[in-house]
């Protein structure tokens, strides 16, 4: 019983400090005031006005979505058949090939980032739209993996199987068989890989200019010199996307993965 | 060619081409660079003045001790909540709720999240107004620049992947065991302690591990939270690519990095190892 009562006072805390953050800055972007004041002193959408106003931060908010685009489309070409390859055919290097796709996932990002810029400056791929992208590539490629293995099952291939059987080219069995059925692999490996493009730092921050930057890295070099409610008002319109992505997600996948099995 | 290599191969050319062009190749010219001069001579000049720089003691010092704890606090934290979601919550809106708050974290940046600690913890922050108002302390206290700020802020930010690991594993546990662990006469506590703990620990490890991993190798957070004042292994690392730009040298701290951080999740991993702890 005791046990019980301090799991609750425990979780309740543990909520609060999540939400911590998200409420002051979202709060924060609404004062009027010209600092940062939470409890905000008065409401004003003024900072998100200015926000959008400035030129700068639209161009950094159309290069991160720009770049988590293409890198989402580029992984997911290159994902989708090396997991189909892993998850169907025995061959030689079938683990170290699964295993080195998967290693972004444990490989500190600064190390990546780094080795990236040193890598590029030797063959001319630096400071530019296609540094930052087969970067982000690299590192979002896991996600893509990780959503869509374990959707390729043994069941399914026995229809894939009944499908060339039938005379169908193996073209056709993917777009008719496999595709449909590992669709929400797929889309929630999109979204966890678009998401990872998107928020990324420690990456992007060696192959950015004052010209192209994205808007984590813009918000980085800005928060160390001066923070000011635009900064919130950047910060909250990143907060409420999540949160609405989020939203979306739940009402469309599910997102309730710590239900208890049907008893 | 036999049959299986012929659609392996073609499967699999493009991403294998593009992982050794702007992966494998990228750290293997680290590697390299971290074990020549900067003229291309072989030498172990780069590792040896690592190990010769108590500084760099100091440092993977700090690194790995912020790293224990907030896997630590991570854990003591995340095991209850995640106990609570799973367990515990029976509405169901709530629990959904909870969820929400839970994975809204994870997808906005570690900037935006550090910089909401950056303005809570400040001087005339929230959390110092709340302490003074709660009476617990008489003047503010200064998180920014210490250790205990930057724990705050990667406990903050490293905790929904414990309790997604561990949620995930509790609710997996099959009830039927439950069930007769306590026909059998064993107390709740019990039941916990040789049943649910037990079938929960690969969740919790893998979870600790990810956590560990993502702590000792975090950039973004300790630079903001620590005000300049407390340096970590990353920021090093960061140094020397972009503003000594010493690639031999920043090449030989990356490696150093690396397989240290290896090392100790490999060691982790082999503790966990069923049969073993």
């Amino acid at each position: 019983m005791v046990a019980l009562i301090l799991v609750r006072i425990v979780s309740f805390a543990a909520l609060a400090y999540l939400a911590l953050p998200l409420v002051v800055l979202v709060g924060a972007s609404l004062t009027t005031t010209s600092f940062l004041a939470f409890p905000p002193q008065g409401l004003t959408l003024a900072w998100y006005g200015k926000m959008l106003g400035d030129p700068s931060y639209v161009s950094a908010f159309t290069t991160s979505t720009l770049l988590a685009v293409a890198a989402t489309v580029v992984a997911m070409l290159l994902a989708v058949p090396a997991a189909i390859a892993i998850a169907r055919y025995r061959f030689a290097g079938r683990r170290l090939l699964s295993e080195t796709l998967m290693s972004p996932l444990i490989l500190p990002h600064v190390v990546l980032g780094a080795a990236l810029l040193q890598y590029g400056s030797a063959i001319g791929l630096v400071r530019s739209f296609p540094a930052l992208l087969v970067g982000h590539v690299v590192i979002i490629m896991p996600f893509v993996l990780r959503a869509v293995l374990p959707q390729l099952t043994d069941e399914q291939k026995s229809l894939e199987d009944a499908s060339a059987d039938l005379g169908a080219r193996p073209l056709t069995t993917f777009f008719l068989v496999t595709l449909p059925q590992i669709r929400s692999g797929l889309v929630s490996g999109a979204i966890f890989a678009f998401i990872a493009s998107w928020i990324n730092v420690e990456l992007s921050i060696f192959n950015t200019t004052a010209e192209l930057t994205t808007i984590p890295v813009k918000l980085f070099n800005y928060v160390q010199y001066t923070i000011d409610p635009t900064i919130a008002a950047v910060s909250g319109l990143t907060i409420i996307v999540a949160a609405i992505v989020i939203v979306l997600l739940d009402l469309t996948i599910g997102l309730d993965v710590l239900s208890e099995r049907r008893r | 060619m036999s049959r299986t290599l012929r659609p392996v191969v073609l499967l699999c050319a493009l991403p294998a081409a593009f992982f050794v062009a702007f992966f494998l190749a990228p750290m293997a010219v680290v590697l390299i660079a971290s074990l020549t001069t900067p003229g291309g001579q072989p030498t172990f000049a780069h590792y040896l003045r690592i190990l010769a720089d108590s500084y760099h003691w100091d440092v993977l010092w700090v690194t790995f001790r912020i790293g224990a704890l907030t896997t630590l606090i991570c854990v003591l934290i995340g095991y209850p909540l995640a106990w609570y979601l799973v367990r515990t919550v029976r509405f169901r809106p709530w629990r959904r709720f909870c969820v929400i708050l839970l994975v809204v974290p994870l997808f906005t940046s570690n900037i935006v999240r550090s910089f909401g600690w950056m303005v809570l913890l400040g001087r005339n922050g929230l959390v110092n107004d709340g302490l003074i108002g709660l009476g617990l302390i008489e003047r503010p206290m200064r998180f920014l620049g210490t250790e205990l700020g930057i724990l705050i802020g990667l406990v903050y930010i490293l905790l929904p992947f414990i309790v997604l690991a561990v949620g995930n594993a509790l609710a997996k546990v099959d009830p039927a065991l439950e069930h007769a662990s306590a026909d059998l006469g064993a107390t709740p506590a019990g039941t916990f302690r040789t049943i649910i703990f037990p079938l929960s620990l690969p969740g919790l490890m893998a979870g600790a591990v990810m956590v560990f991993m993502l702590a000792v190798s975090a950039y973004v957070t300790p630079a903001l939270l620590s005000g300049g004042r407390i340096t970590v292994f990353s920021m090093l690392i960061f140094q020397q690519y972009s503003s000594v730009f010493d690639f031999n040298y920043g090449g030989a701290l990356s490696i150093t990095m690396l397989v240290l951080t290896l090392a100790l999740v490999a060691i982790a991993g082999r503790l966990s190892e069923p049969g073993r702890a």
